[in-house]
């Protein structure tokens, strides 16, 4: 029997797995591309005229003209995006400032009870995000006053990512030659300029991974955002889910939020991952 | 340029303590060669020169200004590692600069100074590129350039062409003595390899288990060691040793080996403190023949044939294994006896207990 040639069941396979996969991407597209008429449509089809409309919609207000078919601007999602973009920046920078320091600290300095806390950031990073929920809410509402805030979100998301973003730089660093410390300290660098001139640039791939993943967290987070926010301080994946509401469900705004939902993780990460490179410290020391 | 002195410098890694105290004086603008098997602590010693390692006790001195506790760029040192220890992220011109940038250097004086640096070292057409970009002997020539352009009053050197090849090494062995002698500045070289101190040093520390053996000129050490440890390391091939009984024979006193029977001024004999001593002959003071020579009775194992010279491994005939290097023209077989000469002045007598020289 010949292996050359492969079964037609085999492409029916790969082509079932593609369309689950990007069945509801493709959904999702289509959908927010039609009025609410067509959508509601017993005879759904997929001949419709496409319309911007639903996306004209939720960005109403960072539009510079007025669409036609809205009588008032609903602000909500245009504002949701706000929050979310600034919401995970913040975070995200945030937590590569602080996770790059602890972790080059937790792998060259030698102090007390170094293992234990290198450790136990592994061990907070096994706690589910709904266990600190309850006790969350609770300080950032009654000690600290920071609920409704965008900055006891940011709070949050930096506490939460923290951990393996330590972790994961722990590696990094560990790599980098010790010798190439040296060498920039007897060239004159005091700690400072060793860490950000010499270790920081070599250490980028692992910076953009853990930053791919810390934003995604902080984009996507819904649990915390939906305990910790308000009205004005929604993040989008809240404000969707707030959308579904008994009497009206607008499924066009909602697909439209969604590819925008969407978008800037896909534009973050095809960014960051280009400083993923290997090699990077090739050449610094022999073998 | 500083003169450098280290009193009593200890190094502790917890209990253990790797480098007992230390006492070492370095001239001003002198070559020193600190130089040892694996192990032996001079890497150690270097280090805390450099300020890489803290000092568990004593203190190192630069002209009097005691710089134990001073980081390693408030010492004016450069240094060239083992493994170059290039920033993989900087071209080489950056790399040569990067101290340069440190300590706010303007942009015209840095260009000059790379350039001289790259033009004596060969590596004009190379600065643009990466270290990843370059042979290990191009990284190395880098390294010593990227120490070069500093214009600092001390060089430290560790092992700098260890990972070299033979050819290469030996290549940039006459380049860093050229070197030195143009520069003139206090230069502290780390070294295993005993013919790189040889050729190298003004001043050459030959060191065991964290101790100083001996220092002195490359001559000194190989003329007259001062124990068995330094005549052993010091020359290559290496001296040959022969436990050999004191005798006495009417007035004179003969250390007699199997094979060997070697004259003893009293003097040596009551130094040796005991009825053994070991004789001590480099393979380079044996010959077929010598007018004075004392005979020694070996039989050949094997010859090498390393064209201008032969080294025979030959035994005594109590199975001492007795190196022979001499001049290229007599073929050896194996098993063969023979009676060789020893030049009588260049032999010399070590205590059995103490290892030391007599």
């Amino acid at each position: 029997m010949k292996h050359d040639k492969t079964s037609p069941a085999f492409f029916v396979l790969v082509v079932m797995l593609v369309l689950m996969s990007t069945g509801p991407i493709l959904m999702m597209v289509l959908t927010s591309l039609r009025l609410n008429v067509d959508i509601m449509s017993d005879t759904s089809s997929l001949i419709f005229m496409p319309t911007l409309r639903n996306y004209e919609t939720v960005l109403c207000n960072a539009l510079w003209y007025t669409p036609e078919h809205l009588g008032r601007c609903d602000k909500t999602f245009g504002r949701a995006l706000g929050n979310s973009l600034l919401v995970s920046v913040t975070a995200t920078a945030l937590t590569l400032v602080i996770g790059c320091m602890a972790a080059y600290a937790l792998v060259r300095f030698r102090f007390l009870g170094r293992d234990v806390v290198s450790f136990s950031t592994l061990i907070l990073r096994m706690i589910p995000p709904a266990v600190l929920l309850v006790p969350v809410f609770g300080i950032w509402t009654y000690q600290f006053g920071l609920d409704g805030t965008l900055s006891g979100l940011v709070l949050v998301y930096v506490a939460m990512n923290l951990p393996f973003v330590i972790w994961i730089l722990q590696s990094f660093i560990r790599q980098v030659p010790i010798q190439l410390e040296e060498a920039a300290r007897i060239d004159g660098a005091g700690p400072f300029a060793v860490f950000f001139l010499v270790v920081l640039p070599l250490i980028r791939p692992g910076l953009a991974a853990a930053a791919i993943f810390t934003f995604r967290i902080a984009w996507n987070e819904f649990l915390l955002g939906n305990a910790l926010t308000d009205r004005g301080t929604r993040t989008v994946p809240v404000t969707i889910v707030n959308r579904l509401t008994e009497y009206d469900i607008d499924w066009g705004v909602i697909m439209a939020t969604g590819m925008l939902l969407a978008v800037p993780p896909i534009i973050f990460t095809l960014v960051a991952s280009r400083q993923i490179i290997t090699g990077m410290t090739a050449g610094a020391v022999k073998g | 340029m500083p003169k450098i002195t280290l009193a009593g410098v200890t190094k502790r890694f917890g209990a253990l303590e790797v480098l007992p105290p230390l006492d070492l004086d370095l001239a001003d603008g002198e070559f020193t060669v600190l130089v040892g098997p694996s192990g032996c602590g001079k890497s150690t010693t270097l280090r805390m020169l450099a300020g890489l390692e803290t000092i568990s006790g004593g203190e190192i001195f630069f002209d009097g200004r005691p710089v134990g506790a001073l980081e390693p760029k408030d010492r004016d040192i450069a240094m060239v590692f083992q493994d170059y220890a290039l920033y993989p992220h900087m071209n080489i011109a950056r790399n040569m600069s990067f101290a340069l940038r440190l300590a706010k250097t303007p942009a015209s004086e840095i260009e000059k100074r790379v350039k001289l640096v790259a033009d004596m070292l060969n590596i004009s057409h190379l600065l643009h590129r990466k270290p990843s970009e370059l042979s290990g002997g191009q990284r190395q020539r880098v390294a010593m350039g990227r120490a070069l352009v500093r214009d600092a009053s001390t060089f430290l050197f560790d092992e700098p062409l260890s990972n070299l090849d033979a050819k290469l090494r030996g290549k940039m062995r006459t380049e860093l003595a050229e070197m030195r002698g143009k520069l003139h500045k206090n230069m502290i070289y780390v070294t295993h390899d005993q013919v790189e101190a040889m050729t190298l040093g003004d001043r050459i520390v030959v060191m065991s288990e964290g101790r100083i053996q001996q220092q002195g000129s490359p001559e000194e050490l190989f003329k007259k060691p001062a124990n068995m440890f330094v005549a052993g390391f010091i020359g290559s091939p290496s001296m040959n040793f022969i436990t050999a009984v004191l005798e006495g024979r009417g007035q004179e006193t003969f250390a007699i080996s199997p094979g060997l029977c070697v004259p003893v001024p009293s003097s040596a004999a009551e130094a040796a403190g005991g009825r053994e001593i070991v004789v001590g002959v480099r393979p380079s003071s044996i010959h077929l023949e010598h007018p004075r020579g004392i005979p020694i009775e070996l039989r050949v194992v094997v010859s090498e044939y390393l064209g201008a010279q032969t080294v025979v491994a030959a035994r005594t005939p109590d199975g001492t294994e007795v190196l022979v290097e001499i001049a290229s023209g007599r073929r050896f077989c194996a098993g063969e006896a023979i009676i060789m000469q020893i030049v009588p002045e260049d032999i010399l007598l070590f205590s059995k207990e103490s290892g030391l020289r007599i």
